[in-house]
């Protein structure tokens, strides 16, 4: 109820009269440049965010660069991921931002306009990262934080019945993975031939990666406003749509959807997800299942582009303990480092010289993810992302749903991008 | 000179402002004010600029009310939340009746069983009723659909029909809420005296006459304290939605102060509090009316 709201509104009141109070130097951000870090062990106390899983593994690790920096203190506090983008803009409010933080990869370009992060020291390498990964650090041109693990969505199916559709090797483009689609509806007994969101929050992120395919560009006027309604948008969505339209992909699908149970029972035998769905998908399907499914790329259009998100790992601008905190976030970009990490988490590394570890090379279905992500692109670090994208979700729903016109629903939500601006 | 009996009163009078002191000044600092502020804020455009310099506003006047009007998403929102409460308001209050009516004269063994189960729901966290509802609703598999099939209905896709979202969402509201109401009517109907029921009774009225001529009359304050509170309760339709559809399919669940919860988080404050005040202007335009209605006439 609004109580809820009443309360946000009441703490955000009350922290920004704190604030006031205190009278903070305001530096204007833009085009920063970053001083260097100290040389020698880290020291102090560091207090680190970080949301979900990620909040509960940190911890072990961070034991570890305790252990190597024995002057050194690492606090992490676990956040639910639900809570932590209101609980991160409030504490920038409040000046309560902690040290160093995981930030969602679509934050960044909010967090840096509130002026809130420190930028990224020289003595990171910053072209030790993937491509794309790397550039949802950087907000106009100047790098905050690090990626520090990356995820990217591939189409996962159901090996076993692609074979009984007729398929021993998975295709390739667009065209190819409709014709399959369809074929396990037919020939393999699918109630539906591949599982996409029909909107709702998120849904974005299943559609951007065909978007990117078919070299869809997200801004135009050089980064200057949103690129919603261009011509390879329209063909996209017109694509996306016709699963719905055709009956291949469910126009109902609730808005948490089954989709674990739905592939292990062949009811949808694929769909696009990122890594993290092959442990739950394995452990619901039990001994064996693992043969039964393999993931592929994204279908070619022009090209073969995914949406390259993940986490970064930042340090805020009013830290007191700027060089350790740093100390600790370039020691997260080690590739060493980031193997551990990715054996305690199942994170995938984004420094590319973490994936010639035998660790990674030697899951077959983990390569595939990999080459993905040399491909892979990020959104645009604008401030207004979040809000932009909820309108371009709605529409997207209406196409899929209830068979709207994708060149008007794009319409409606380029106008609406346009109207809420991109927090320049 | 003062009587020692007045002396005694002025000391526990001081006494009563110190104990209630702690709660003046969290109410004055947590409720009063961010009251105010978000009025102050409502008439401001609180984006594109750095937070921590809260006094560099600009004032706006009248625009994110206007803007508010305007918006398709919001009257939407506005639309599904008057839906909401004029559906779930009195399929709450009928539920809630009923079940008084029949815990107060029906059933005189397991009364507090029943009472208990009728209200456990109003105390049960919205999380976990909503993991237990999103089975119920499930559309294949689903209990509500199953039990459905035994009659041979096709029951819809609750959660994912936009025609059907709402009536879901309703129906587990009223579920959840009614026992509020029902422990109020309760107690209204067990202070209805007996011997009107008896004299009636006596003169030959029906146990539904008795009901209708009887209980209904003396039962209207009742009412107007239950459908006030239930209605400002269902203005704030939030929870629900928020846990269960996200306002979807097709923004069909979306309800104003979700709304405005939702640009809150987008950082538009000044947006987000006029949209709030807004809502406040609804509720106490409604209860007003529902005073005039349901007031006892003298």
């Amino acid at each position: 109820m609004v109580r809820k709201t009443a309360k946000s509104l009441a703490g955000l009141s009350a922290l920004v009269l704190v604030l006031a109070a205190c009278g903070r130097g305001d530096d204007q951000a833009g085009g920063q440049s970053a001083a260097d870090i100290s040389q020698g062990p880290a020291t102090g106390t560091i207090t680190v965010w970080a949301m979900g899983a990620e909040g509960e593994k940190l911890p072990a690790l961070a034991k570890e660069f305790e252990d190597a920096n024995s002057g050194v203190d690492v606090q992490v506090t676990a956040i639910p991921w639900d809570a932590a983008h209101n609980k991160f803009t409030s504490a920038i409010t409040a000046g309560q931002a902690p040290d160093a933080a995981m930030v969602g990869s679509t934050w960044m370009g909010e967090f840096a306009g509130m002026n809130a992060l420190d930028p990224t020291p020289s003595s990171i390498d910053k072209g030790a990262f993937f491509d794309g990964a790397q550039r949802t650090t950087e907000v106009d041109g100047t790098s905050y934080g690090i990626p520090w693990y990356v995820e990217t969505r591939l189409i996962y199916y159901r090996k076993d019945l692609a074979k009984t559709a007729g398929y021993e090797t998975p295709p390739k483009d667009w065209a190819g993975l409709k014709d399959m689609a369809k074929a396990m509806q037919t020939k393999a007994g699918a109630k539906f031939g591949i599982g996409l969101q029909a909107g709702g929050t998120g849904s974005w992120q299943s559609l951007l990666p065909f978007a990117w395919s078919n070299g869809a560009q997200l801004t135009k006027d050089n980064g200057g406003a949103y690129n919603f309604d261009s011509p390879e948008m329209k063909e996209t969505l017109e694509y996306y749509g016709s699963y719905f339209s055709e009956g291949i992909a469910d126009k109902e699908a609730p808005a948490q959807p089954t989709t674990e149970p739905d592939f292990v029972s062949g009811r949808v035998p694929m769909f696009i997800s990122g890594p993290w769905m092959m442990s739950a998908v394995e452990k619901l399907g039990g001994e064996g299942f693992k043969d039964k499914y393999d993931v592929m790329p994204m279908p070619t259009k022009k090209t073969s582009s995914s949406f390259v998100g993940g986490s970064n790992f930042v340090v805020f601008k009013e830290t007191k303990n700027r060089d350790s905190a740093w100390k600790f976030v370039k020691w997260l970009t080690e590739a060493k480092t980031q193997v551990k990490w990715y054996q305690q988490s199942t994170d995938l590394p984004s420094v590319k010289s973490a994936w010639q570890d035998p660790a990674l090379t030697a899951d077959t279905k983990l390569a595939p993810f990999g080459k993905q992500l040399d491909t892979a692109q990020s959104p645009p670090t604008f401030a207004t992302w979040e809000q932009a994208i909820t309108a371009l979700d709605t529409e997207v729903e209406k196409v899929a749903r209830s068979g709207a016109d994708p060149a008007g629903a794009l319409k409606a939500a380029q106008s609406s991008a346009d109207s809420i601006g991109t927090g320049k | 000179m003062s009587s020692p009996v007045a002396v005694r009163r002025r000391g526990a009078e001081r006494a009563a402002w110190f104990l209630i002191l702690p709660f003046c000044l969290l109410f004055l600092v947590f409720t009063a004010w961010p009251v105010v502020q978000s009025l102050f804020m409502s008439f401001t455009d609180t984006r594109n600029r750095d937070l921590r310099t809260p006094f560099a506003v600009e004032f706006v006047g009248l625009e994110n009310f206007l803007k508010a009007f305007a918006d398709p998403i919001f009257r939407t929102a506005a639309v599904n939340t008057a839906y909401f409460v004029l559906v779930g308001v009195p399929l709450t209050l009928a539920i809630a009746l009923a079940a008084a009516v029949v815990l107060d004269k029906g059933i005189n063994r397991f009364r507090a069983f029943f009472r208990l189960g009728f209200y456990t729901p109003v105390i049960t966290s919205i999380v976990a009723v909503a993991v237990v509802w999103r089975f119920l609703l499930q559309d294949e598999f689903g209990l509500i659909n199953t039990v459905l099939g035994w009659v041979g209905i096709d029951g819809p896709n609750w959660l994912g029909d936009p025609d059907w979202s709402m009536p879901a969402l309703i129906l587990m509201a009223a579920w959840r809420n009614f026992g509020t109401a029902m422990i109020i009517f309760l107690a209204g109907l067990q202070a209805v005296p007996a011997s009107l029921h008896e004299a009636a009774s006596i003169d030959g009225a029906g146990a539904f006459s008795r009901f209708r001529h009887i209980t209904l009359p003396l039962l209207r304050p009742t009412i107007l304290f239950v459908s006030v509170t239930t209605a400002i309760g269902y203005l704030q339709f939030f929870e629900e939605p928020y846990v269960m559809t996200n306002g979807g399919p097709l923004n069909s669940t979306i309800s104003a102060s979700m709304y405005a919860y939702r640009q809150f988080g987008f950082g538009n404050y000044g947006y987000a509090s006029a949209m709030s005040y807004l809502i406040f202007v609804v509720i106490a335009v409604v209860t007003a009316l529902q005073f005039r209605l349901l007031r006892e006439r003298g």
